[in-house]
């Protein structure tokens, strides 16, 4: 059959493009590896010009695969499956990017863009580096070409095209015995998940994807250190990388917890859900490996643990591939990646055995040469508590990853175990004793000496960050907003002291910034960054001990018997009803549902809540504020839903934080009660059960005595006055309208006494008035408020971080390059 | 015996202790008659919306209170009560994983993880039931009905 419009060349063009992806990446594996092996063979330089052309074909390749599926998506051609899963024509043009990350194709040819981007980068800069680094990574895009192929090989399918046609992915269809099906049918996308249309997530998946493949050069590295038998070299260009790859890592983590904190209804940033954990694991291990590398170019000690960290933070991040992706993760997960991955299962467990097995074989191979400091550290050198640092790093990551894989552990071993009651606080418990540690350890460790640390050394340098974060631990300890009682007392104490240590790693590392390093800027880099851990943890304790529930529920009825399991609190309900335009008292402040209004698309409505914060002693009003949460009406199968985004009002010290979590739309309401109709005439009368309504003004107008009447024929607007039995009038203006020889009837609602009213034409030609008394006409919405205090300390802590992170990386750079400058100009 | 191999036997037997208490607080997953017979016990119920059963929650009345009835795999029915909000998509879900336990004959439950119909799912049946694109005609058309 003949199709009509379709437009089938880009997709053979696309197609093409990842099949000669993946055969130029295989050249390039095999060209590359060539040139390592052969050493100093004169065959060498051509085997290294060969992977050089290989790689870069594979990166125009890729390149062009991702502009085709651009173009595809941009174009709204439907016909293939990818962009009629994940886009439609309504969408907004800075979200057909993120229609690119919802589905598994976009997200690999995401990750594989990186990767060539980076390998570009490598090809300029890594010099004798260059043949077995690049060998990685191209293997690296042999399996994540194969992702995107979506080739059977016999009965097995490998890898799923972004480029298949919806008429091949469903043959069965009837819509397809039509040649017309895509003027006819698949006129319009199914869209995008309306939790993706949001800013920050056409930025966060780029960041955090960059994140996720940059650690593939350090991992690369460190292969090539065994392979060459350069046991030290290496970590001269891996150091810079690692520390490229943990800043971004980082900011795109934390740039989910952001999104998460704006478009998420959790009430937070962290909920320790099983994808968060799965991108935090590697950073913790690549932090840790930076660590050790820094060790071992100053002492020689802990070059083992250093290839540890490193190959594990690359392999870590291929298992969080795999848990978030293939589904694995099933039931524990708020990101629905069910279902989508599971051809996916053996093919990433296959490449994860793959890039596990490859450092091992070389670590084993290679385990007698590389270099061991036999004597012991001393207790007072840095590089002994930097190792103590990297190795809780690594313990707290190996803690998390466990429990994270619970579920997979259930697949393979048929059993059905799942983490308690409370899952935050199975982590927090153990990650608040390791953030004390690491925090103190943070600021301490930086004035210690490599090797061993003078008597008296530390001591006249330390007390001032010291005494100041006695000072400020005090005083925000005593201010009563670490309070949080819920587990106890021993939670409480711990969340006390790591603060003022978290505040000690602020002041430390401040201080050795301006005394020890007197304020250069270049050198600064780890102080700026571990200045900026300290400010986050301090974030983090603060905003999450000190979370207020604005909206506990005093006004619904007692549950009686609700206790807590542990029998410690009770149960807050969290939940409030406001009803429209009536004050309802919120904690401290007075809020009220003012009104809401919908986009122009006409899928989102915006809540107006306004919020009074009331001095309690005066009766004066010491703020107000409108905050706008939104909620988008989802059409599904079983009538409109609605999903929830939360609206926040920022303060420097606070969040105001605010979400729908039921709203009744009023176009839903599906009520049995009807219209009761009555002739209509000024000066009429009808009742109701809360009082009267009185008709002051019928005016009918129609084209022939109205020429301003473009729209209509003729039209009758009543303009009514309901008088509530409690003295309260309300005005209404219902109007019947005839347009095109249609009647059509503008209706008007007096909320405040659940009262409809229409106006009408009887069969007689007569115009009428209807009222209408409901229950469901109460405009209400149900919400929750939160306040998160000093939230931005969190923000701002985690720019801090990350700047540092990306100096050091620049100024390590730097360094490296007047080194080998200086060799060889000598 | 060096500094560091005591640092490792202290971090290893840290790390099973942490590990030995998160076992201890470890939960299962249940069928309802499974949950019944661990009444008061905190569970994980996996069931599914018993649609011929009336979804009640009224937010004017009480927002914090939502009941509904749950359907296992096995046919086993029980009453739920969950004290929040409706979840948005309950009545969309085809799964529901609860987490509480059973009070006498109400499940009690203090999460609800819902598993709604995904849109990268590979039944056609499915997607296509799903289609929104053009109104019903397409839908119909899609079905073959």
């Amino acid at each position: 059959m003949q199709y009509e419009g379709e437009h089938l060349w880009i997709g053979h063009l696309g197609h093409f493009c990842t099949i000669l992806s993946l055969v130029a990446s295989l050249v390039a594996v095999y060209a590359y590896a060539r040139s390592t092996a052969l050493g100093d063979q004169p065959s060498v330089a051509a085997w290294r010009r060969l992977g050089r052309v290989a790689f870069l074909i594979d990166a125009v390749c890729v390149l062009a695969v991702f502009v085709i599926l651009y173009a595809i998506i941009y174009n709204h051609w439907f016909e293939y499956r990818y962009a009629h899963q994940h886009s439609k024509r309504s969408l907004d043009v800075q979200y057909l990017l993120s229609c690119f990350w919802e589905g598994q194709e976009g997200s690999f040819m995401l990750w594989s863009f990186w990767n060539a981007v980076l390998g570009l980068i490598v090809i300029r800069t890594a010099r004798q580096w260059e043949a077995p680094v690049m060998a990685v990574m191209s293997v690296a895009q042999v399996f994540l070409a194969s992702f995107l192929i979506g080739i059977y090989f016999f009965d097995l399918r490998v890898g799923s095209s972004p480029f298949v046609l919806m008429r091949e992915e469903f043959p069965q269809a009837p819509i397809f015995r039509d040649p017309q099906y895509l003027y006819k049918y698949l006129v319009d996308g199914n869209g995008l998940n309306i939790l993706l249309q949001n800013y920050w997530m056409v930025i966060h998946p780029p960041v955090l994807f960059l994140g996720f493949s940059s650690t593939i050069v350090p991992y690369a590295y460190a292969i090539a250190g065994l392979w060459r038998r350069e046991h030290r070299s290496w970590t001269d260009q891996a150091l810079p990388w690692s520390l490229f790859s943990a800043g971004i890592l980082g900011l795109g983590i934390m740039m989910g917890a952001a999104w998460a904190y704006e478009s998420l209804t959790f009430g937070g940033y962290w909920a320790w859900d099983p994808v968060e954990n799965a991108s935090m694991v590697p950073w913790l291990l690549l932090v840790a490996g930076i660590h050790t590398m820094l060790i071992f170019r100053s002492t020689g000690h802990s070059l083992p643990a250093t290839h540890l960290f490193i190959a594990g933070a690359h392999i870590l991040v291929l298992y969080s591939t795999f848990l978030t992706r293939t589904g694995v993760l099933g039931d524990t997960s708020v990101h629905a990646f069910t279902g989508e991955g599971s051809t996916l299962y053996g093919h990433l467990l296959l490449m994860i055995a793959v890039f596990t097995a490859w450092p091992l074989a070389w670590y084993l191979r290679r385990r007698r040469e590389v270099p061991v400091v036999r004597e012991e550290e001393q207790m007072s050198s840095r590089e002994f508590w930097m190792f103590i640092g990297s190795l809780l790093n690594f313990v707290s990551a190996v803690y998390i990853i466990i429990l994270t894989s619970l579920p997979f552990f259930n697949r393979l071993f048929g059993s059905r175990w799942a983490i308690g009651e409370d899952v935050s606080f199975v982590y927090n418990r153990v990650m608040l004793l390791v953030a004390f540690v690491i925090a103190v350890l943070t600021a301490t460790t930086q004035f210690l000496r490599y090797r061993q640390t003078p008597r008296g050394h530390v001591r006249p340098r330390l007390w001032v960050a010291v005494l100041a974060a006695l000072a400020g631990g005090l005083l925000v300890s005593l201010s009563g907003i670490l309070d949080y009682n819920v587990y106890g007392a021993g939670f409480q104490a711990g969340i006390h002291i790591t603060l003022w240590a978290s505040l000690y790693t602020v002041f430390g590392n401040a201080q050795y910034l301006f005394a020890v390093l007197k304020g250069k800027m270049k050198a600064a880099g780890a102080s700026l960054a571990h200045a900026g851990f300290g400010l986050m943890l301090v974030g983090i304790l603060i905003s999450s001990a000190g979370k207020e529930l604005v909206s506990r529920n005093r006004t619904g009825i007692a549950v009686p018997g609700l206790k807590d399991a542990r029998g410690k609190d009770e149960n807050p309900l969290e939940n409030v009803t406001l009803i429209h335009r009536a004050p309802m008292p919120m904690g401290r402040y007075e809020a009220t549902y003012t009104g809401d209004s919908t986009d122009p698309k006409g899928d989102r409505v915006y809540f107006n809540i306004q919020f009074r914060e009331i001095d309690s002693l005066t009766g004066v009003t010491v703020d107000s504020f409108v905050v706008t949460p939104n909620a988008f009406l989802v059409k599904g199968e079983e009538g409109t839903q609605l999903s929830s985004n939360p609206g926040s009002k920022h303060y420097p010290g606070k969040d105001v934080f605010v979400y729908i979590t039921s709203w009744l739309n009023p176009d839903n309401i599906q009520d049995t009660s009807s219209f009761r109709m009555q002739p209509a005439l000024e000066g009429d009368t009808a009742f109701y059960s809360g009082g009267y309504v009185t008709l002051d003004r019928l005016i009918a107008a129609n084209r022939h005595n109205n020429k301003d009447l473009p729209v209509v024929d003729s039209a009758w607007l009543a303009q009514l006055t309901v008088h509530a039995s409690d003295g309260r009038t309300f005005s209404a203006e219902p109007a019947f309208l005839v347009k095109d020889g249609l009647p059509a009837v503008k209706t008007d609602t007096v909320w405040q006494q659940n009262l409809l009213l229409t106006l009408g034409r009887s069969a007689n030609g007569q115009i009428e008035m209807g009222l209408r008394e409901t229950a469901a006409a109460t405009r209400y919405i149900t919400l929750k408020a939160y306040i998160f205090p000093y939230i931005n300390l969190l923000w701002l802590g985690t720019v801090l971080m990350v700047v540092g992170f990306l100096v050091s990386a620049w100024h390590r750079v730097r360094g490296h390059v007047r080194a080998v400058k200086g060799v060889s100009g000598r | 015996m060096k500094k560091m191999h005591i640092i490792l036997l202290v971090v290893i037997a840290a790390v099973i202790a942490g590990l030995l208490t998160w076992m201890k607080d470890l939960s299962t997953y249940d069928t309802v008659a499974s949950a019944r017979r661990k009444d008061g016990r905190f569970v994980h119920l996996i069931a599914r919306l018993d649609r011929s059963a009336p979804v009640v929650y009224d937010p004017i009345k009480d927002p914090n209170f939502l009941s509904f009835h749950a359907l296992d795999s096995l046919g086993q029915r029980t009453q739920v009560v969950y004290r929040n909000a409706k979840p948005v998509d309950l009545e969309r879900s085809e799964r529901v994983v609860m987490k509480g336990r059973m009070q006498g004959e109400i499940f009690e439950c203090s999460e609800i993880v819902l598993k709604c119909p995904s849109k990268y799912t590979e039944d056609p049946g499915v997607q296509m039931r799903r289609y929104e694109g053009a109104g019903s005609d397409t839908a119909a058309a899609l079905l073959g009905s």
